[in-house]
């Protein structure tokens, strides 16, 4: 087929190589082809940050992204956030803190939180307004959110000290 | 119930690790084998004639399974949880631009997109029903053919102008409300599958009530409700908008017709143009109160529009009417609503159920009265305040628990009510302070006459642990741990002893739906007359097996000379092929009074919000910056949850006060999707947002519970103008209150 492309990318550590259609998404190579589902997809207009995936440590909006773009590229979802499945201390803040109520803009929410960390690892609690302004949540009205990624930077900072 | 071990601790959500993890798989999630995708040709007209419908093209595009229209519905083209008025697919009309007139399914997604295209319908458009007030004329073009009034309700208590006589100050204003979107963040999506052998069709699509979408569904294919089943937990948000049915119907038919799982997956501007909204509401209020602040009258009229079809439009009415008087006592009362028809997309439930409406227009009422009688506004509320055992204001007897009273007083109490003056003093102009209150007592259940019940059962499981099987749902709202920090509290067990079952019609009994903030209430108390039956199978099984007389205590059962661990009951039980389980079904209980259609309620959660915020007067900006939520919702099960809850019902209840507004122009939508809809992100939410929770315990629960996901998005509204007045002396009577519009309203009082 003319309009196929061969891809290699690294998704969660994984070396992928996969044959898709030039036109494919990024949010459709991993949730339908590779069933990285926990990428969510509430716009697929970069409007609400749901399809938040890490490309080479630097958060982006999957839905707006064609599959072919990370060819040579690395890519982390919410699946492969975790060693071992272990939840990192981000993902155990949002789960103690209460800040997952329906849980769909979860993911995203999460891997934004952890690209803010990583470029920021003591954000002030407008850094991290800011930093999760682009991803919507009509649950929780934010509060446990900002209180959570305020607690994994002060774990995080304590561990590496 | 007082002392606990789980009820009332801040214990994790069972669901919130594998949110985290992204391991959980919502029913948009699922993929099976041999899967089709299934697409809706929505109507090309808000109100028009269908002449012809011909899909001929359609059906011979390559890679095509079905096309369907209302010839292939088999059973009734309808659908509506009150009445069906609502097609499946649309025969002879269109009456909104969210109507669905064909489906089709395909081998892709893009096929299937592609063969909407080629479904050719002719169309005859007729004049588009607008204004609310003009459906009802008679020369009115007719949205229904019996007319355009879905509903007329009229409550009333004492003599209405006798109490305007005998109030010295009287205030009337006319208030109105937008059409605001639920705007949950998965979108409408599922799957549908036909088992030929067994003959059961199984739609999985996340909702709020499985077992009403499985008679809904069985209805319109004619279809026997036991070879239905309906799976909906868990759910990416709902807020309302999912308890009507909104794909699975399609789901059902695309599966039956193609043998095959089909896959509907909506886009947000499908789901946008489609699914209920709230209803935008007119009202008219007339208070009366003497010098000294009691009130004594109060007249409201609604006009509430409720666009193409009736979902639950006559409810959300006669909800605002029972709400408009709010937590207080007034003697005389005559509140009156109409419900109408029209072509402007269509709205139902929506968290608050038309409370959210009339609590806005009375609060900002009262607010409005306390200045003119120059009474503190919350002393004035504490004047007339409800109380248990009081007659409501619309004369039914308030058995159950009210804790409205103590919530006015912490707030009246709060370091940002009590500093509100002396904080003004910190701010230069343009920007000013200000601080509002407002108050809200939320009808909880579905009042009376209308079946309101849950059934839960619990069995042991043959390893020991405990199986509770019930049937509502996870919509985001955190009800399943607080189900099992109840039924823990009985069974005296740890919650990872046990299991339980949401959402599915063919794992549980019915457990009713998630509305009306009534599920862990009605839940609660079902689970604990299925946890005490459990118990006493127990120590009869353990009896028998023992020859003594068996306790149960912590997991073990215990009797004059021997003690045996529950699991080894358990295996006793399951080489003797002996299930041990207890059931329990609990109804509702009701008013002394029948209005008809629901009303009156019997049961209510309360809350007091204070609010305070920052305008600039020059840009019209306004920032919440605090907000105190004060709720009564009986005992909190689960406190975690309860401030979850209030949080985000204020930043819901904020962007409804202040930004949100669903646009709409001759029937068709201008807003569909978040870039013109806009939504508060992190950066917008108040600067504090804090919850102080009021436990009034209530009787008629053994936990003491009621229910907390709708007040905290309804008082915040007003409380928030209320703030705005206080700040800069305007006043807003139409929400919301953008920055043109407050500063169109500073520059024409500034004129006068
Ligand atoms: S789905 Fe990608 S930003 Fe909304
Ligand atoms: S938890 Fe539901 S959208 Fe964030």
């Amino acid at each position: 087929m003319p309009d196929q492309v061969t891809i290699e990318c690294i998704v969660n550590g994984k070396q992928v190589r996969t044959s898709i259609p030039s036109g494919m998404l990024l949010t459709e190579l991993l949730r339908d082809v590779l069933g990285l589902t926990g990428t969510k997809v509430a716009c697929g207009k970069g409007e609400c940050g749901a399809c938040t995936v890490l490309l080479d440590d630097e958060p982006v909006n999957a839905c707006l992204m064609l599959a072919a773009q990370v060819n040579g590229h690395s890519i982390v979802t919410i699946e492969g956030l975790a060693s071992d499945n272990e939840a990192t201390a981000l993902q155990q803040a949002f789960v103690e803190e209460g800040a997952i109520q329906c849980g769909y803009c979860t993911p995203g929410m999460i891997l934004a939180a952890e690209a803010l960390l990583r470029r920021k690892p003591e954000p002030s609690e407008e850094e991290i307004r800011e930093g999760i302004s682009g991803n919507l949540c009509r649950c929780t009205g934010y509060t446990k959110i900002i209180q959570a990624v305020q607690k994994a930077g002060v774990l995080r900072m304590r561990q590496k000290a | 119930m007082s002392q606990t071990r789980f009820v009332g601790k801040p214990i994790a959500r069972i669901d919130a690790l594998e949110k985290a993890l992204g391991k959980t798989r919502f029913m948009s999630d699922l993929v099976f084998p041999n899967m089709l995708w299934g697409k809706v040709l929505r109507a090309a007209y808000p109100h028009a004639r269908i002449c012809r419908i011909d899909t001929s093209r359609s059906e011979q595009l390559p890679g095509v399974r079905c096309v369907l229209t209302h010839r292939h519905v088999m059973g009734l083209n309808g659908f509506g949880i009150v009445k069906p008025d609502q097609p499946v697919l649309c025969h002879d009309k269109v009456r909104y631009v969210g109507d669905a007139v064909a489906l089709v399914a395909a081998e892709t997604e893009s096929i299937a997109e592609e063969a909407l295209g080629l479904i050719q319908v002719d169309y005859d458009p007729l004049p588009v029903v607008e204004d609310p007030e003009e459906a009802l004329s008679e020369y009115a073009p007719k949205v229904h053919e019996q007319g355009n009034l879905l509903l007329r309700t009229k409550l009333q208590k004492g003599d209405v102008k006798q109490g305007f006589t005998e109030a010295d100050v009287t205030l009337e204003q006319r208030y109105s409300t937008q059409l605001f979107e639920h705007a949950f963040l998965e979108t409408e999506g599922g799957i549908g599958i036909y088992d030929e052998e067994s003959g059961v069709i199984t739609v999985y699509c996340g909702s709020q009530y499985a077992f009403r979408d499985q008679l809904q569904i069985a209805r319109a294919l004619d279809w026997d409700p036991k070879k239905i089943r309906v799976c909906s937990s868990p759910v990416g948000g709902a807020f309302g908008a999912k308890d009507e049915i909104t794909i699975q119907i399609y789901l059902a038919l695309l599966a039956y017709y193609t043998r095959c799982p089909v896959k509907i997956v909506l886009s947000r501007e499908e789901s946008f143009i489609s699914h209920v909204k709230r209803h935008p509401m007119r009202l008219d209020v007339r208070l009366g109160a003497t010098k000294v602040g009691e009130l004594k009258a109060l007249d409201v009229r609604i006009l509430s529009d409720t666009g193409a079809y009736a979902s639950l439009g006559g409810p959300v009415l006669n909800l605002a009417l029972e709400g408009a008087p709010g937590p207080y006592r007034i003697p005389h009362t005559h509140l009156l609503g109409r419900a109408v028809y029209t072509n402007n997309g269509m709205s139902g439930a929506c968290r608050g159920f038309g409370a959210t409406q009339s609590c806005f227009a009375m609060e900002i009422t009262l607010d409005m009265m306390a200045e003119q009688l120059r009474i503190d506004p919350i002393e004035l509320r504490l004047k007339n305040v409800l109380r248990r055992n009081d007659l409501s204001a619309i004369d039914h007897l308030i058995f159950t628990s009210v804790g409205i009273e103590e919530t006015l007083k912490i707030a009246r109490d709060s370091e940002l009510w009590r500093t509100r003056d002396i904080r003004k003093r910190d701010f230069q102009p343009p920007i000013f302070y200000g601080v509002g209150v407002a108050s809200e007592m939320q009808a909880l259940g579905l009042g009376k006459g209308i079946p309101d019940f849950a059934g839960v059962s619990i069995e042991l499981d043959r390893d020991g642990s405990f199986l509770l099987r019930q049937g509502c749902i996870e919509i985001g709202q955190g009800n399943l741990v607080c189900f099992l920090q109840m039924a823990a509290e009985v069974l005296q067990c740890d919650i990872e002893r046990m299991r339980l079952t949401h959402g599915d019609t063919f794992a549980s009994p019915d457990s009713g739906s998630v509305t009306a903030s009534k599920s862990i209430y009605l839940v609660g108390n079902a689970l604990y007359l299925a946890a005490k039956t459990l118990l006493q199978e127990l120590e009869r099984f353990a009896s028998e097996t023992i020859g003594e007389p068996m306790r149960y205590q912590e997991c073990e059962l215990v009797g004059p000379s021997r003690r045996i661990p529950l699991h080894e009951l358990a295996q006793t039980a399951h080489s003797q092929g002996r299930q041990l389980k207890g059931e329990g079904h609990f109804v509702h209980p009701t008013s002394d009074k029948d209005y008809g259609d629901g009303l009156p309620h019997c049961l209510y959660s309360f809350i007091t919000q204070v609010a305070s915020v920052v305008v600039d007067a020059e840009t019209g900006m306004v920032k919440v910056h605090d907000v105190l939520s004060i709720p009564d919702c009986g005992r909190a099960i689960n406190p975690q949850g309860v401030e979850g809850q209030c949080e985000g019902g204020v930043v819901m209840g904020m962007s409804y006060a202040l930004l949100e507004k669903v646009e709409l122009q001759h029937g068709r939508f201008l807003t569909d999707n978040f870039s013109t809809y806009t939504l508060p992100t992190a950066a917008d939410a108040p600067l504090t947002n804090k919850t102080v929770i009021v436990e009034s315990m209530e009787p008629t629960n053994p936990f003491g519970a009621k229910g907390m996901a709708e007040p905290p998005n309804v008082a915040i509204c007003p409380a928030i103008l209320n703030a705005i007045y206080d700040a800069i002396g305007v006043r807003i009577f139409d929400i919301p209150v953008t920055p043109e519009k407050l500063l169109a309203e500073i520059e024409r009082q500034r004129k006068i």
